[in-house]
């Protein structure tokens, strides 16, 4: 059975004789990332700087709740704000596949910056099984490129060291719960961020949409959680679609964008269950995204796809 | 006891480790082009899926043919090693009739092997584009869904088995108990 103690102490033995200079590492705050982190600075003590990067795609108030996670562990970190390099990177870019490539780069140019600056040689990474396993290799077929994996560059001038390789997102709950990291029950995020909820261009007009409907969708189901009308799902969001769909809004015509509802049960992420979530709840976001994004959506739908044949996120 | 995966290219190869590892078992995943005397003091080995359609591509499957024609210890092949399994030992490939991805209504007709104290009809995921259209002579089918006739089989002559479906994901009803039910096979093998 895994046993959490066990590889926290396995793990940081081996980042101490493996890592011997300085180190970042790059962390979204998620609860991957977060992980690592710790390990990492068991490991290596003040020589290791966290390295969060505000890439424009991040969810409403999230770059300040990282901070505020940060100066909690008692870690050394840099915040560092890159919206208009994402941006200016991706304008005109709808592939999806081309999307995750250039995020990618984007990150690991930030990253080495932030390493040369910190006199870091080695970047520590919270990549996962699934992030590898999807990324593809010889022989696996590439279903989407993580950031991390398949959108690294090939001229990279760090050395990498990824302590949770092997794990899917349930075993490093269970690490992050043995380590009192408060990330723990965080949902999972992508690494790419809206970007990859934002179907067609990634510009700011459009990125603010999804990040507004997100925070609704999020927002109504803790809720509806907390009130005890539904099981919280193990992940739930929304994306915005890239076509438009006549309505009418008082009386007028309106010609809208669509937000997609997605919610899902899953313990890895390599399967996932859509889920069920009572129709009225779901009637009381579709209003809520409508009513107060009326300029920009008149039409709500729900994800009814398992993974497979669907993946949990759209792009 | 030692029991190790071939890597097909599956999504799910990893997944196949990892619960083998929580069962305790020795398991490494070995590529599919590692030569059979690599792998011949093994105590079973689980063939796993892959993206290739075994029909058409049969090259991607490395040296799964070898370690069938030469393993004396139990192997359990899944999806894509199902597959090739069949095709292998005489039986017939084919695209689906009816692709399956994710929720499947699994019907067991044995209970002697790898379903041992599993109920009759219960909920499997799956994900697959080709079908077993023919099993091969000295093989059973032990599963069906409504949309796929041949679900599981099993060598009427060799501890050898198959399965279309996914037991190694979390969302598969029973999947942990068809693998204690091979590792139980692996053993009494052994003994």
């Amino acid at each position: 059975m895994f046993d959490a103690e066990r590889f926290v102490n396995e793990q940081v033995g081996k980042i101490a004789e493996t890592v011997k200079g300085k180190a970042i590492i790059a962390c979204s705050g998620g609860v991957d990332s977060m992980v690592a982190a710790v390990l990492a600075s068991r490991a290596i003590g003040d020589r290791l700087l966290a390295v969060y990067v505000d890439s424009g795609f991040m969810r409403k108030g999230e770059t300040d709740e990282v901070r505020g996670m940060f100066e909690d562990m008692g870690l050394n970190f840099k915040v560092v704000d890159a919206a208009d390099v994402f941006f200016g990177a991706l304008a005109g870019v709808t592939d999806p596949e081309q999307k995750r490539k250039i995020i990618g780069e984007k990150f690991i140019r930030v990253f080495e910056k932030e390493a040369k600056e910190f006199g870091a040689e080695t970047l520590v990474q919270g990549t996962i099984a699934p992030d590898w396993i999807e990324s593809g290799d010889g022989v696996r077929d590439t279903i989407k490129s993580h950031h991390n994996v398949g959108g690294l560059p090939k001229d990279m001038g760090m050395t990498l060291c990824e302590p949770l390789w092997d794990l899917y997102k349930d075993e490093v709950r269970q690490v992050a719960r043995y380590l009192g990291v408060k990330a723990s029950e965080r949902q999972p995020f992508p690494g790419p961020g809206l970007a990859v909820r934002c179907l067609g261009e990634c510009t700011p007009e459009n990125i603010e949409i999804v990040r507004e409907a997100c925070f609704i969708v999020e927002d109504e189901i803790k809720k509806a959680s907390e009130a005890g009308k539904m099981d919280l799902p193990w992940q739930y969001f929304a994306a915005l679609l890239p076509s438009r769909s006549v309505g009418v809004q008082g009386d007028r015509r309106a010609y809208g964008r669509t937000i997609v509802i997605r919610a899902v049960s899953s313990t890895d992420a390599m399967t996932a269950e859509f889920s069920k979530i009572p129709i009225d709840i779901l009637d009381k976001m579709s209003r809520r995204i409508t009513n107060t994004m009326k300029s920009q959506v008149n039409r709500v739908v729900y994800d009814i796809t398992n993974k497979p044949p669907a993946t949990i996120e759209w792009e | 006891m030692k029991v190790y995966v071939v890597d097909n290219g599956g999504q799910w190869t990893h997944r196949e480790w990892r619960v083998l590892r929580n069962l305790d078992v020795d398991v490494k995943i070995v590529p599919n082009t590692t030569p059979f005397d690599d792998l011949k003091d093994l105590d079973g080995l689980v063939l796993s899926g892959g993206s290739p359609s075994v029909a058409t591509d049969a090259e991607a499957m490395g040296n799964n043919g070898e370690y069938l024609d030469k393993a004396t210890f139990p192997i359990l092949g899944i999806c894509a090693g199902m597959q090739f399994m069949c095709e292998h030992f005489g039986g017939e490939l084919g695209p689906a009739d009816e692709p399956e991805y994710s929720t499947v209504e699994l019907h067991i007709d044995d209970h002697d092997c790898i379903f041992r104290g599993i109920p009759s009809d219960i909920t499997v995921w799956a994900s697959h584009n080709d079908e077993v259209k023919v099993p091969p002579q000295g093989f059973k089918v032990i599963a069906s869904s409504p949309s796929c006739k041949v679900e599981a089989v099993r060598c009427l002559d060799r501890p050898i088995f198959g399965v279309q479906f996914h037991p190694e994901v979390e969302h598969t009803e029973y999947g942990e108990q068809l693998f204690l039910n091979f590792l139980e096979i692996v053993k009494e093998h052994k003994a």
